[in-house]
């Protein structure tokens, strides 16, 4: 291959080198986009449970107390028993887990809902440690409460005061923005776990309804090995029963709803489709131009080219043309994938996952957790798909150079 | 005659179909000979040249060339045939229009294992015997229809060819550039001692050749 020669081609033929390029960068933007889509959906739909350090949440659903007094479960998430939650965490792939106990509590002059919390664990509700806006966060082993600052608002409630709660007084030490944090979990007032279990402990109505013992609980946050989230989430299951909602990135994603966010093979086969039609219009055209040069080409064989050397020569200008395709499918598709970063996406939070009571105001409105989606193109992305161009290049140069190079000079050089 | 030969065809036969274009041609070029080919167009003269020069293959009949016979070689054998020993020059110059003058002249010596300095060197050299050195970096279509023939005749030579093969080099030249280019080839074949088959319509051109040939209906009739 004779670089000189190649640099001069391409230069001198610039415009016909581009249009052949230009074909195959569309295809290439487009395979780009659909995959950076694809990741920024996943990524996506991984946030609602990261808030919380989690990316599987386990709760089960139970039956609707018979009388809203006291302390309760909601319907969605009755008890979780200590001796399933030791099965669930020696499953192989649990890295760490994090515990709750979600009850509402209908006194009789106002409801609570209630969330004790592991207020040491990393996993779990105990990340709005970062969100607490004045005062402190819970520790440990004492009887105290964090309040919803909203919540707080609302009742004028301050740090220092001492909320009644079924009966116990409870002393504000924080007020919490759990807005700022995670659409799950979210609470009118933060107990430390063993409280809010000594709640649950002391209420008929809740242990009528689903029997519960110190040490059990009602939601629980996984954190799991990303590759064995599926698996785990059939095993937990099976040791759940039926009654068993299980939430995880993937669920998130179904809730979605986008064709991205729906199916890998949709992205795969849109991908697949964009780059066979880039082939075949990077492959017309240059063949196309190189049918253009049959007179060339037959001058080189003349002057003692060989066969391998027309082949080599064109296969070279062939890649480096689709290597710049490439290169400005990848420019194209970041300028693209920029734009789209801007767009908002709505993950829509399941109601089992909402705390808040759907007979309370506001408690059936669907939740939202909205984010910009974050849209990138990955290194691995943008390698994999310059690399392709140039294979295409490689592939595209050799088919066609091995066809022209058949052709006798003498056909060519004969009718001038 | 036939010991001095540095290249002959014996019985040349071409075909396409069922049209015969060349019926049983024999001939021979001397080393150091100008032979010129004449007669009318369609008489088989292109392909007769084409036969002896390894750009394409005879029906029937052997083409040798200093002793060796091509007319079974492989189509990249006889590629490395030509770069080794065989000059073209056409009638349409055909120079590539993307090189520039000395890039066109070093075309055949690209695949070859030598630096791209010593392939400049060598352009150079040819280009300074055709006496365009003030014209090397230009494209083709800066140069005039003599200038490109010069650029040809230097691409032919840059190989040190044994023989070179000019089909109607004067065709799309006026009169007076068409002597000069002659005159060249007159001077390569006897300074050098090139030998030189040419192919051409006009008799006047022909005159000055060692030897004529003239071809009729796929046949040499003198």
């Amino acid at each position: 291959m004779n670089l000189r020669y190649m640099v001069k081609e391409l230069y001198y033929q610039r415009r016909r080198a581009m249009i052949a390029a230009f074909g195959l960068s569309i295809g290439i933007a487009l395979l780009i986009i659909l995959n950076a889509l694809s990741i920024a959906y996943r990524q996506a739909a991984q946030i609602p449970l990261k808030e919380i350090g989690a990316n599987i949440t386990v709760q089960r659903a139970g039956d609707v107390p018979q009388e809203l007094s006291g302390a309760v479960f909601p319907c969605s998430a009755v008890t979780l028993r200590n001796d399933e939650l030791e099965k669930i965490g020696s499953l192989p792939g649990i890295k760490g887990m994090g515990k709750g106990l979600l009850l509402w509590v209908f006194d009789p002059d106002r409801a609570w809902i209630v969330l004790g919390i592991e207020s040491e664990n990393t996993i779990g509700p105990a990340v709005l440690k970062y969100s607490v806006t004045e005062g402190r966060f819970l520790e440990d082993g004492k009887t105290e409460a964090l309040v919803e600052v909203a919540y707080a608002r609302q009742f004028g409630i301050k740090v220092g005061d001492t909320i009644p709660i079924s009966g116990r007084g409870f002393p504000v030490v924080g007020l919490v923005d759990a807005s700022r944090a995670t659409k799950i979990a979210v609470a009118n007032v933060y107990l430390p776990l063993k409280e809010a279990g000594a709640l649950a402990v002391a209420s008929k109505q809740l242990q009528s309804v689903s029997p519960y013992a110190a040490g059990d609980v009602n939601l629980l946050f996984i954190k799991a090995d990303q590759d064995q989230i599926g698996s785990l989430s059939s095993a937990m299951k099976k040791i759940l029963g039926e009654k068993a909602a299980v939430a995880t990135p993937d669920s998130f994603l179904k809730l979605l709803g986008s064709l991205f966010a729906l199916s890998d093979k949709f992205t795969l086969a849109a991908s697949f489709i964009a780059i066979i039609v880039a082939i075949l219009i990077a492959f017309k055209t240059m063949a196309g131009n190189i049918a253009e040069r049959a007179k060339e080409i037959g001058i080189l064989k003349a002057v003692g080219w060989t066969n391998r050397n027309v082949v080599f020569q064109l296969i070279g200008e062939s890649v480096v043309q689709c290597f710049l395709a490439g290169i400005l499918g990848l420019l194209i598709a970041i300028i693209v994938s920029y734009g789209l970063s801007f767009m908002n996406v709505s993950i829509p939070i399941p109601w089992e996952m909402s705390p808040t009571p759907h007979f309370l105001p506001g408690g059936g409105d669907q939740i939202f957790k909205t984010l910009q989606l974050p849209v990138t193109v990955p290194w691995s992305l943008a390698v994999f798909a310059v690399l392709l161009s140039v294979i295409i290049g490689g592939v595209t140069g050799g088919l066609l150079g091995r066809h022209i190079a058949r052709i006798k000079p003498s056909e060519v050089l004969r009718h001038d | 005659m036939i010991n001095s030969a540095i290249l002959s065809g014996v019985d040349l036969r071409k075909s396409y179909g069922s049209l015969e274009v060349l019926k049983g041609v024999s001939f021979a070029v001397d080393k150091g000979e100008f032979a010129c080919l004449v007669g009318k167009s369609g008489c088989g003269k292109t392909t007769l040249l084409s036969l002896l020069s390894g750009l394409e293959k005879p029906t029937e009949g052997k083409v040798s060339l200093d002793g060796k016979e091509i007319t079974d070689s492989s189509e990249d054998e006889l590629a490395l045939y030509r770069r080794e020993n065989v000059g073209f020059i056409f009638q349409s110059f055909n120079l590539i229009p993307t090189l520039s003058a000395w890039e066109n002249v070093a075309l055949p010596l690209f695949p070859m294992k030598i630096s791209q300095e010593q392939q400049r060197q060598r352009a150079m050299e040819m280009l300074g015997k055709m006496e365009l050195d003030h014209r090397t970096e230009h494209l083709p279509s800066a140069l005039s229809g003599g200038e490109k023939q010069r650029v040809a005749i230097a691409r032919a030579l840059v190989n040190r060819p044994k023989i070179i093969f000019a089909d109607e080099p004067t065709g799309n030249l006026d009169s007076t550039t068409g002597e000069a280019i002659m005159s060249i080839l007159h001077r390569l074949n006897d300074e050098d001692g090139v030998a030189i088959l040419m192919v051409t319509h006009e008799a006047e051109l022909a005159k000055t050749a060692d030897r004529l040939i003239r071809m009729k209906d796929g046949e040499i009739v003198a």
